[in-house]
Parts: structure tokens; C-alpha cells; sequence
């Protein structure tokens, strides 16, 4: 189970960076770029990795305190970013980033929820 | 400012408002549902208005998708239902603690979502003003 702090410290941190840059491409009012998407999927891929060690570790049999919200957050962490990608996918306007934005920050809050309520 | 200029309604701030209120419908109706269902005797009123505030999400989200596409009655109403209720809720939660043995989603006018719960409906109905400011102007020009 202590191998997910680590895990969820790297995903949180790099949503921040996602989230930063998404922000900084609202702020200077230029179209989404690819590399944005780029490292969006690559924090989901963390993501997907975080969500499979909180399962893993469920298997081996630990118990969190609630499971339904804890099962809430190793869903919400997955499902977050893919829907507000795919919500955005033909609009590369720049505030499409902020999307990008809002949803990469929630990532990082719900891995950071995901492993206090480990 | 002709027609062509006039923003696409899928584009412009609304979005990441969209986004924003799309976030809160998730987590106030499944922090709403999930506490519901496991411990509603713990905090009744607590429970049943963060199910309030997650409805009020979901119908804010219809507002502002409305209100990007023209018709911006609803979103008129609602922001100001949503701010009313933060304010009312979130100060109902400082002076009378003991109605609320846990937290709702307003509580501490949402502090315990970084205080956004709050800015929200602020920033909406900041947007909602700017857009529907531009639109008289943008019609009278067309009409010209």
C-alpha cells in the first residue's frame, strides 16, 4: 500500500504542471496544442497506474476506512481527464486548454484524496 | 463587430465553466449519494443539502449551456440561487454548528473545496453579464 503515496505524489505534481500549462495557453489566448493532449494522456496513463495500485492492494486485502468513497476516487481518477478530452476533441480554441486545465487540477486533488483515504 | 465575428457558442469561457460545474455535479452528487445511502443519521440536514447543491449543479450546468447558445433566463435564476444558497448555507454552517454534525458541500461557504463552491457562481454571473452585455449591441448591428 505505500507504494501508491509515492505514485499518487508523482500523478499529483504532474497534474499541477498540466493543469499549469493549460492555464498559461487560456492566458495567452493560443489554440490548444497537440503537446498539451500529449501530456494530458501521459498523466492519465499515471492515472491508470495509480487506479491499478489502489485495485492491486484492495485484492491483497486491505480495507480503507469507506470503500465506496475510496471506489469513487479510483474511478474518478481514470474517468476525469478522457471525458473532458473527448468533450473538447474537435475545438482547439484556447479556452478548450482551460478545460484541459480544470481537469488535470482535479486529477491531481482526487490522487492526493485517493491516498488519504487509503 | 459583424455576424462572422461573433463567437461559435462552443467556444469561450462557458467551457471551462462547464468543466467546472461538470466537477462539482460528480462530487457533491456522489459525496451527496454515497453519504446518503451509509450514514444519513449522522448529519440529515448536512446530507440532504449537499443533494441540494448537486442538483443545483446539474441544473446550473443546463443554465450556462442555455445561456451560451442565447437564452440566458434560467442561468439569471440559477446563479443567483446557487450564490444565495452558498451564502445562506455556508453561514447557517458558522453560526449554528450544531446543525451540522458534518459537513455539506456549502459549509464554510465551501471550504472544504478550496472555497470554488463560492467563486463559482460569482464568476458565472460575471460572465453571464460580459456576454449578454455584447449581445443588444451585436443585434442592432446586424439589424444595420
Amino acid at each position: 500500500m505505500s507504494a501508491l503515496v509515492p505514485i499518487a505524489w508523482i500523478v499529483a505534481g504532474y497534474a499541477v504542471l498540466v493543469a499549469g500549462a493549460g492555464a498559461l495557453g487560456v492566458v495567452l489566448k493560443a489554440p490548444r496544442p497537440r503537446w498539451l493532449d500529449q501530456m494530458a494522456w501521459m498523466l492519465e496513463a499515471l492515472c491508470a497506474v495509480l487506479a491499478l495500485g489502489a485495485v492491486g492492494s484492495l485484492i491483497q486485502g486491505h480495507r480503507p476506512a469507506s470503500m465506496s468513497t475510496h471506489l469513487g476516487y479510483v474511478a474518478a481518477v481514470v474517468c476525469v481527464l478522457p471525458v473532458a478530452l473527448g468533450s473538447v476533441r474537435e475545438d482547439r480554441d484556447s479556452w478548450s486548454s482551460g478545460v484541459v486545465a480544470v481537469a488535470a487540477l482535479a486529477t491531481g486533488v482526487i490522487a492526493v484524496r485517493l491516498m488519504m483515504t487509503r | 463587430m459583424s455576424v462572422n465575428d461573433v463567437p461559435r457558442p462552443k467556444r469561450g469561457p462557458h467551457l471551462v465553466l462547464m468543466a467546472l460545474y461538470a466537477l462539482f455535479i460528480l462530487a457533491s452528487g456522489s459525496r451527496a449519494a454515497v453519504q446518503i445511502a451509509t450514514k444519513f443519521h449522522v448529519a440529515p440536514l448536512a446530507y440532504l443539502l449537499s443533494a441540494v447543491a448537486a442538483v443545483t449543479y446539474i441544473v446550473g450546468w443546463f443554465a450556462i449551456r442555455r445561456a451560451a447558445h442565447g437564452r440566458p433566463r434560467l442561468a439569471e435564476v440559477m446563479l443567483w440561487v446557487e450564490l444565495a444558497g452558498v451564502v445562506v448555507i455556508g453561514t447557517l454552517s458558522v453560526v449554528r454548528r450544531s446543525w451540522f454534525p458534518d459537513a455539506s458541500v456549502w459549509s464554510d461557504y465551501g471550504g472544504g473545496y478550496g472555497w470554488v463552491p463560492a467563486a463559482l457562481p460569482i464568476a458565472a454571473l460575471l460572465w453571464l453579464h460580459r456576454t449578454h452585455e455584447r449581445v443588444p449591441e451585436e443585434q442592432k448591428e446586424t439589424a444595420s
